[in-house]
């Protein structure tokens, strides 16, 4: 057959573009797992790291980040009900795809999905480092969409689930030295000690590039957004937004900070 | 054999990819500055410049002329990811710390530029041996240029301490300036005038000279 008839580029490319695809899938499908099992090392990596477990998260060895997750209380949380779920455990539920599963997730109205993510998982797992009389730290999964990418982190409450210790993030892909400065420790050591919610109850807190007097009782729901990063630092504030607003985990907080309240008040 | 030992040899001094051609400058300039990152990417780019070589040779006699670019990148975009990800799964932290540049082997003028100038016209025995041939002769220049850098830049090779420290009592002051890009620049620089010095047929005539006084017609 003449190589520049037209019939045989097509036959060439598409014959080319199947056995490419082929080997792809292939490597791709095979190597999921390996892959799967790092993301998640690094996911813990971060989350024994924001839950206080060690000073420097990233010196630990593999073998260190596996155990010191051991001590985490991981526990589910059914958003629809605010309560504890404990009918299944922690280590059985896969976050990633019961976010899209339609049995297992729900859509999230158009006007409340200000993270930008279509649908959100009914339960999804928290961890809480646990203490003599109570908690000590309640690290809470966040997630939404930044500029170019998924940003996918923890939030980590203080014991009275009002006062942030910080915030993290394992997997994102952002402009690297733009977007990525969100990893910046100077810039997630602000968030420590800013308040979610004010006496009322409702969700105060913002990242913003208002500025904001450091004396007035705004600048403890304010943390600054970074400077020529402003859309991924909204994208930031938006999620925290989602998440501990009214369709996250605030049915759920409050139902513990009432508790809490009532065992002080009838000891 | 003569001819597969030139294949394979030739792409190191004489022809080499960087130093002659000045090919494949970009990722040379920013992931020397380590000697992990070096290997590991000298690896990456050889087994995909062998086995995009050895592919397109295969299919060289069917390739249309018209869709001849697009077939070759479409093979050379499939090794980089099956080297991307295998990567990803058994040295996941030098993968982060390569991140883009493994994917940027795609756009390496050294592997599009010798499937189009080798692959395509020999054998695939030869295209292989050309393909490891090129590949080391990258390799030769990223080792060399980060050893220089992270030894005097951090005062060890591959994370190891190997000069003493000034910090540690030592008499070895670490110069920082190693570790960012210009100095890659540079090194790659005098290595391309050291290489030119030794073998002047690699001097390339000037493209132009400045005109003398009689030329110009001036008086
Ligand atoms: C190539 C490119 C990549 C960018 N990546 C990001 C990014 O990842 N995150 C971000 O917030 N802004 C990014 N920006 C900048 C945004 O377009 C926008 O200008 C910026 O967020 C506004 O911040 P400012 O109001 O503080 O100047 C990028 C811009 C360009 C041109």
């Amino acid at each position: 057959m003449n190589n520049d008839s037209t019939l045989k580029a097509l036959l060439v490319v598409g014959l080319t573009a199947l056995f490419c695809s082929v080997v792809v899938t292939t490597t791709a499908v095979t190597l999921q797992p390996i892959q799967r099992a790092y993301q998640d090392l690094e996911r813990n990596r971060v989350l024994v790291g924001i839950a206080g477990l060690a000073d420097s998260a990233a010196a630990l060895s593999d073998r260190e980040v596996v155990s010191l997750f051991q001590e985490l209380d991981a526990r589910v949380v059914n958003l629809d009900t605010g309560a504890y779920d404990d009918s299944v455990s922690a280590d059985n539920l896969d976050g990633a795809a019961s976010a899209t599963d339609p049995d297992a997730s729900v859509a999230i109205p158009p006007d409340q999905d200000i993270a930008t993510i279509g649908r959100r998982a009914r339960r999804v797992a928290i961890y809480v480092v646990p203490r003599a009389d109570g908690i000590e730290r309640m690290i809470l999964p966040v997630y939404g969409q930044g500029m170019w990418s998924t940003l996918y982190g923890f939030i980590a409450l203080d014991a009275d689930l009002n006062t942030i210790v910080g915030i993290t993030f394992y997997e994102q892909a952002e402009t690297a030295g733009i977007g990525d400065q969100i990893l910046r420790a100077d810039w997630q050591a602000e968030w420590t000690g800013k308040k979610l919610y004010d006496a009322e109850g409702t969700l105060r807190f913002r990242v913003s590039n208002q500025a904001v007097d450091p004396q007035s009782p705004e600048a403890d729901y304010h943390v600054d957004a970074i400077s020529g990063a402003t859309v991924t630092t909204d994208a930031v504030s938006n999620l925290v937004a989602y998440w501990l607003g009214e369709h996250g985990f605030q049915p759920f907080i409050d139902s513990l900070r009432e508790r809490t309240d009532d065992d002080v008040q009838s000891p | 054999m003569s001819k597969a030992r030139d294949a394979l040899l030739n792409p190191i001094v004489n022809e080499n990819p960087i130093t002659l051609q000045v090919l494949g400058i970009c990722s040379a300039l920013a992931i020397t500055n380590s000697l992990r990152s070096a290997l590991v990417m000298s690896l990456a780019l050889t087994s995909v410049l062998a086995f995009s070589n050895m592919a397109i040779s295969l299919i060289r006699r069917h390739l249309p002329d018209s869709v001849r670019i697009i077939v070759q990148m479409t093979v050379i975009t499939t090794g980089v990811i099956v080297v991307d990800q295998i990567l990803k799964s058994y040295a996941p932290d030098t993968a982060r710390t390569l991140s883009v540049f493994i994917g940027l082997i795609v756009t390496n003028c050294i592997v599009l530029g010798r499937a189009e100038a080798f692959a395509t016209k020999h054998g695939v025995g030869m295209s292989f041996l050309d393909g490891i041939g090129n590949g080391l002769g990258y390799s030769v220049v990223l080792i060399v240029v980060a050893i220089i850098r992270e030894l005097l830049g951090t005062g060890g090779l591959i994370g190891q301490p190997i000069l003493p420290l000034a910090e540690e009592g030592g008499w070895f002051q670490p110069n920082l300036m190693f570790l960012l890009p210009p100095s890659a620049f540079f090194i790659i620089g005098f290595l391309i005038w050291g290489v030119r010095s030794w073998k002047t047929a690699q001097v390339e005539t000037p493209d132009y000279r400045p005109l003398t006084r009689a030329e110009t017609g001036a008086d």
